[in-house]
């Protein structure tokens, strides 16, 4: 039975709930795939650590909860220090290269790849939509979902007249994605 | 290639299509034909004096660096409208883009002009703005028409602002759309705090 375990780790304010909860719908509703959202915030909306337990599975979730994640997404240097030791010995780090110096902390075996997302969001023109940007990017880089499904689950998600801009954020993650994992 | 969904064939109310698309360097010859062919009196409501090499310059510069997004409409080989979206990349009024329209004398009244300015408010909308603004001069009840119809509203009028060919003086009427909202959606769905959840 397949089943992938995902963190997504940020702060407040980041949209972190948000892209786990993109994951999420791309799976379970995109997909005809399982999947389960657990959120985690701190006692303040804006700035306090923020996490998303995501699990997609190919058959019903027994247990919602990440024990050993197999991919984690992070938006920040605490959520790395965090959730860096937990990863499984072949896991994967997507991490936000301008907000996380992946140091230390990870197995010898993990990946770690990095995307500038809040640059790409800034240039197209919203810091806002950075957790758009690490959506497409998880979408490129792990090839656990197809763009169709996150694209669905994106136009499902986001307020009207923001869609347009939220899929230029997430095609920008996605390609940028694609092309780290590319082989040359 | 097509970009932001241009280029695509916007249908008239007299039947008649046009092809509108993203403008670029390849188009300042046909819009400087474009401009030259208006009237002097429809070229005096225009801020720039838009039929000079160095405008075209200018205007191509702004185009290049992404401080304007231009449309240009297409009918029988030449341009017959054009809408741009201008907008400072820095500075206080950032959020806020300014959009200036022209379409031809002989296809007006025909739903051009609001194909153009729909097409210039989607794409500030998808560039993150959140408020845009265009000038009228009293007399121009029809393109004011046309902005209403996309949302703006009257939000100042300068008195004697605007000298006509005649050198009447007029007044000038500013019109803005204020689009922010969509984005303070966008901003509580980011918040990461919903205790309402899973209750």
């Amino acid at each position: 039975m397949a089943r992938t375990e995902i963190r997504v780790g940020g702060l407040g304010g980041q949209g972190i709930i948000l892209c786990g909860s993109i994951i999420g719908k791309a799976a379970a509703i995109y997909s005809g795939r399982h999947a389960a959202l657990i959120q985690a915030f701190g006692p303040e909306a804006r700035g306090s650590a923020c996490s998303a337990q995501v699990i997609v599975a190919d058959e019903a979730i027994g247990y919602p909860y990440v024990r050993r994640p197999d991919i984690l997404v992070l938006l920040s240097q605490d959520a790395f220090v965090q959730f860096a030791p937990q990863l499984k010995p072949d896991g994967l780090v997507l991490y936000e290269n301008e907000l996380v110096q992946p140091e230390g902390k990870l197995p010898a075996t993990a990946r770690a790849l990095g995307i500038p997302a809040t640059r790409f969001a800034e240039e197209l023109g919203r810091r806002l939509v950075l957790n758009i940007v690490m959506a497409g990017f998880f979408t490129g880089a792990t090839n656990l979902l197809s763009i169709d499904a996150v694209e669905k689950a994106v136009l499902d998600s986001v307020p009207r007249g923001t869609e347009s801009l939220n899929l230029k954020a997430l095609m920008k993650g996605y390609e940028y994605g694609r092309a780290l994992v590319a082989p040359t | 290639m097509e970009r932001d969904g241009f280029p695509h064939v916007a249908k008239l109310k007299d039947g008649s299509s046009v092809e509108i698309s993203l403008a670029s360097a390849a188009d300042g010859p046909a819009l400087l034909d474009f401009y030259r062919s208006l009237s002097d009196e429809d070229r005096l409501v225009l801020k720039d004096d838009v039929t000079t090499p160095g405008w075209l310059a200018r205007f191509l510069a702004k185009l290049e660096a992404g401080a304007a997004t231009s449309l240009v409409a297409r009918a029988d080989g030449r341009i017959c409208g054009e809408a741009t979206l201008h907008r400072n990349l820095h500075g206080w009024s950032r959020h806020v883009g300014e959009i200036r329209l022209s379409v031809a004398s002989d296809r007006r009244g025909k739903g051009l002009g609001y194909a153009l300015a729909a097409g210039v408010v989607k794409l500030a909308i998808d560039l993150g703005l959140e408020k845009m603004v265009a000038y009228f001069v009293e007399s121009q009840s029809a393109a004011r028409k046309t902005f209403e119809r996309l949302g703006f509203r009257k939000e100042a009028e300068l008195a004697r602002q605007v000298a006509d060919i005649r050198g009447a003086k007029r007044n000038l009427l500013i019109y803005a759309n204020d689009v922010s909202h969509i984005w303070t959606a966008m901003e509580a769905l980011v918040e990461d705090y919903r205790p309402h959840e899973g209750q």
